[in-house]
């Protein structure tokens, strides 16, 4: 207890305290100044006791856990998200440092504030329309990269509706928002190997022809990202259903081809490690098999000068041998 | 891959394999996979870990490397998995697909029986980022010190360093900025910057041809270059970074970390980051314009016209632009993040006297808190050597903040005297006299006696409480702000009247940042088909690091040749020294007496 000034306030009076503020600046009152001052003052309170200061250590446990309780009954944590805006910019950062550090909390194997979310997947939602708002963009997608990293809160925003505003927020002209759009869409996608799978296999249709408009993006960062995730999921061997599907069809073949010849030899490169999926393929349906038969011999000699200064790179150069083999023998399917 | 290794420390140490296996245990590797890969260590398994290297030292003395061989700290291991990704596993994750390193480890060791003075049995050992040194890795980071270290030689305008002067009037085609720079042009000193002007209502604009470029103002990497440029909507002036993603060889989540380090900070001393947006291959980085270019090119201007045999700057003038230093650092800190490259080559001046830092390059985020779930510390080899804390350069404990402190130490040695203290020096050396030698202090780099006398103690203390060799004991930023020399600190104004009026015009700037061709820094690198660039430019380096005897160069370019050309079939070359040869004692090739050994491991 210090000597002079007044004792520490507890989590409770900090949550109401903060919660009252926000009310006010939401309001946007006369008052709405002060009220944007005990908002700043009152999150940095709160930080405090999560995380310590250099001259103080973090509270302990059981104001943590009084703290945590405040913040779940207050139903601060979706009030402070939907005023995100309305809050100055270390503000904005305070409050994901918060969220974050809460959403961690671990009582033994349980995450308290993941089954809190669970009952209240509104706070996902709003953070996700975040990408929506340039000022509030990366503090959103702080907070929901570390949400993804919780499978029953990632299952929530895969399967809403919400969901396919990513193929949007992926292709903003503002590269840092994409990017973080994109890393935020890259690891729901990607972080929970079943779940993502289970996802891709019910929502293909979907989720594909979605796609499809990010791999013919006009933005060279897009076409990019995407097409090496595409790689990335269709080689993930939980998403086998998912890839054998993807390859038997013909005009994904196409674009891949087309792909092969892009100017950018990074797209290039990237397009070769989705096509050779097609090629592998040991039972290629009939379109598909048409299409390389008639490109034979121009697939053969495009691969053979396809990429040849990547010497060093052993496992490329082991496939696009056996890439140009399988092609050269080919042959169509006797009957037809 | 640890193999190799493990094989060669058994044939060094004379001791039997198990030793080695059970020590490497200890010191905190495991066996996953049939490889050796580092795990994470607690506390105790790291004191336990310096126990072993404290008696196996004792044991043999020659083996001091050992210090270096250990890498058991890092929490992450980069593999290619089968789909030719690299994939970042945490300690506790099991590698999901047979893992195949990223080219090519590399460690270089050897005996010395000549001179004393050169006795250092050298283990070049950096640790990157992920754990274990790649042949690239470690080439790159030779390149890297190589290319910082040279640009007091070479003209300016290394990676991310913004050379903002903007270009006159004559150099410009276009109105609109022709104008802007007019007016700000014809009273230098009074004039506001024509930030005034700008309707800071309409948002920076996404679009190229909302912007007009100008001369370039800066060139980095060959990836890189920075404009002049104006902002038709606003009618204000910026600069663009131009970045070509298509040569861009490290991945985009890095470039994305260095925009979001720069985007989450609002504050008077760090450098104004306003928009970013693709135009075909290109990213460009719409960031505010510093028109006094840098600090460094500042002091070089001046030591260039006048005499600044005894100090480059007044103490108010150093203390002004520290103190403004500081703060952004104390803000960037509190942030959670490290910069890792304070220097005199990265602080910006603006007209007005304004002192930003710029340059995220290298920037780090670093959690704070006590957050079981995040590292505390980093494991990452970069910054420019001579600004480097040794432990940055130990890469045994990692880092935190106070990293920051030090090269802040180092920047207001460089104030002074024009350069910092180990300046003369090559890379490899630089990291040997940092990690060896007492804290450099103001007298350190000087040429005789007294030469820096004008300089009191308040100003000499401040260098010393910064430049202590345990990062502890440094105090931070907040700290160092109640410093008393910071009393000496004025205002903006009088930067304009100290650094700024002086500063080189800028038709010399732009000829300078023109000048530069891309790559003509004489780095090392792996050309795009994976070949080494020159055997004979490592083993330069060597000798310039003073590691090696130059008698012995050409032995050392022939064998790291070979090793490179038949690196299918040969791991490691034992060769003689050609200096070794008239020492007159006994030469023995296993002891490595007289001998010289290179490995590479994979």
């Amino acid at each position: 207890m210090p000597l002079f000034g007044k004792s520490q306030k507890g989590p409770a009076e900090v949550v109401k305290a903060l919660k009252e503020a926000v009310n006010s600046l939401e309001k946007g009152d006369k008052k709405a100044e002060k009220a944007q001052e005990d908002v700043s003052k009152n999150l940095v309170l709160i930080k405090n006791m999560l995380y310590g200061t250099s001259d103080a250590e973090p509270q302990a446990d059981i104001i943590v856990a009084q703290l945590a309780q405040e913040l779940y009954n207050s139903n601060l944590l979706l009030l402070l998200i939907q005023n995100l805006n309305r809050i100055d910019f270390e503000g904005k950062k305070d409050v994901a440092q918060v969220f974050n550090n809460i959403l961690r909390r671990q009582i033994g194997t349980r995450s308290p504030t993941v089954e809190y979310i669970c009952t209240k997947p509104e706070i996902l939602f709003t953070l996700m329309t975040g990408y929506e708002h340039q000022e509030i963009a990366l503090n959103c997608g702080t907070m929901l990269r570390e949400c993804a990293r919780y499978e029953a809160l990632a299952k929530i925003m895969l399967y809403s509706d919400d969901f396919y505003n990513f193929f949007r927020y992926v292709e903003v002209s503002t590269f840092d928002i994409a990017s973080d759009a994109f890393s935020t869409f890259k690891e729901l996608l990607t972080r929970h190997k079943i779940l993502c799978a289970d996802f891709l296999e019910m929502n293909y249709d979907k989720v594909f022809s979605h796609y499809q408009r990010l791999l013919n993006s006009e933005n060279y960062v897009t076409r990019r990202q995407s097409l090496k995730l595409l790689g990335e999921l269709l080689l993930d061997r939980h998403n086998f259903t998912v890839m054998t599907r993807y390859i038997s069809n013909p005009d994904n073949l196409k674009l891949m081809m087309n792909m092969l010849k892009e100017r950018s030899r990074n797209i290039q490169f990237e397009a070769f490690h989705v096509f050779k999926v097609f090629v592998a393929n040991p039972n290629k349906p009939k379109p598909i098999l048409d299409i390389l038969l008639r490109n034979q011999e121009k697939l053969v000699e495009f691969l053979m000068r396809f990429h040849t200064d990547r010497a060093e790179d052993e496992q490329f150069n082991d496939e696009k041998a056996y890439l140009i083999r399988q092609i050269k023998e080919l042959k169509p399917i006797p009957g037809h | 891959m640890w193999n190799h290794t493990r094989d060669d420390t058994t044939q060094g140490l004379g001791c039997s394999q198990s030793t080695v296996v059970r020590g490497l245990e200890t010191l905190g590797k495991v066996q996953k996979l049939g490889k050796w890969i580092p795990r994470l260590l607690s506390g105790d398994d790291r004191q336990h870990r310096n126990n072993i290297c404290t008696q196996l030292l004792s044991r043999s003395r020659r083996f001091d490397w050992f210090n270096n061989l250990v890498t058991g700290d890092e929490k992450r291991v980069l593999y290619i998995n089968h789909s030719h990704k690299r994939q970042c596993v945490e300690a506790d994750v099991p590698v999901q697909s047979v893992p195949k390193p990223d080219g090519h480890l590399m460690s270089v060791w050897w005996g010395f029986l000549r001179s004393a003075r050169k006795r250092r049995t050298g283990v070049y050992k950096m640790e990157p980022t992920d754990g274990v040194i790649f042949q690239s890795r470690f080439l790159s980071t030779l390149a890297i010190g190589k290319r910082k270290i040279s640009e007091e030689i070479l003209p300016p305008g290394t990676h991310g360093i913004f050379r903002q002067k903007p270009a006159t009037c004559d150099h410009l085609s276009l109105g609109g900025y022709a104008r802007v720079a007019k007016q700000s042009f014809g009273n230098l000193l009074s004039r506001k910057m024509a930030t005034s002007t700008s309707q800071t209502s309409v948002p920076w604009p996404n679009t190229k041809d909302d912007y007009e470029l100008g001369k370039v103002i800066g060139v980095g990497e060959a990836t890189a270059v920075v404009h002049g440029a104006f902002c038709k909507p606003r009618n204000e002036k910026c600069a663009i970074k131009r970045i070509n993603l298509e040569k861009w060889n490290t991945s985009m989540d890095e470039l994305l970390k260095e925009i979001q380090a720069m985007s989450s900070c609002n504050h008077e001393n760090v450098v104004t980051y306003y928009t970013s947006f693709v135009v075909r291959e290109e990213l460009w980085l719409v960031l505010k314009l510093l028109e006094g270019g840098s600090l460094l090119d500042i002091i070089k201007h001046k030591m260039r016209v006048s005499n600044c045999r005894h100090g480059v700057f007044d103490e108010a003038t150093i203390a002004t632009v520290l103190r403004e230093v500081l703060k952004g650092l104390e803000y960037f800190h509190s942030n959670g993040q490290i910069h890792r490259d304070i220097k005199a080559g990265n602080i910006l001046l603006g007209e007005d006297g304004t002192v930003q830092i710029a340059d995220f390059g290298v920037s780090a985020w670093l959690a704070t808190g006590r957050d079981i779930s995040r590292e505390k510390v980093r494991h990452t080899f970069v910054g420019t050597p001579c600004w480097m804390a040794p432990e940055v350069m130990e890469q045994d404990h990692g880092y935190d903040f106070k990293a920051d402190i030090w090269s802040f130490g180092i920047t207001a040695i460089e104030m002074a005297s024009g350069t910092a203290p180990y300046h003369k020096y090559p890379p490899m050396k630089v990291l040997m006299l940092t990690l060896q030698n007492d804290p450099p202090n103001l007298d350190t780099g000087a040429e005789e006696k007294d030469q820096y006398k004008a300089y009191g103690k308040t100003f000499r203390k401040m260098i010393t409480d910064c430049l202590q060799k345990e990062p502890p004991k440094r105090p931070t930023a907040a700290e160092l702000l109640k410093h008393p020399f910071f009393k000496k600190a004025k205002d903006k104004k009088y930067l304009q009247q100290t650094l700024v009026a002086i500063g080189p015009s800028l038709e010399t700037r732009v000829q300078k940042a023109s000048k530069r061709q891309p790559g003509a820094s004489g780095r090392l690198h792996r050309k795009e088909t994976g070949e080494w660039d020159s055997a004979e430019g490592i083993a330069g380096e060597l000798v310039g690091a003073g590691l090696v005897d130059d008698r012995d160069i050409t032995a050392i370019t022939q064998n790291l040749q070979k090793l490179i050309d038949q690196r299918d079939t040969i791991k490691v070359v034992t060769f003689p020294l050609d200096s070794a040869v008239n020492g007159g004692e006994p030469l023995d090739d296993r002891a490595l007496k007289g001998y010289a050994q290179i490995s590479i491991t994979d």
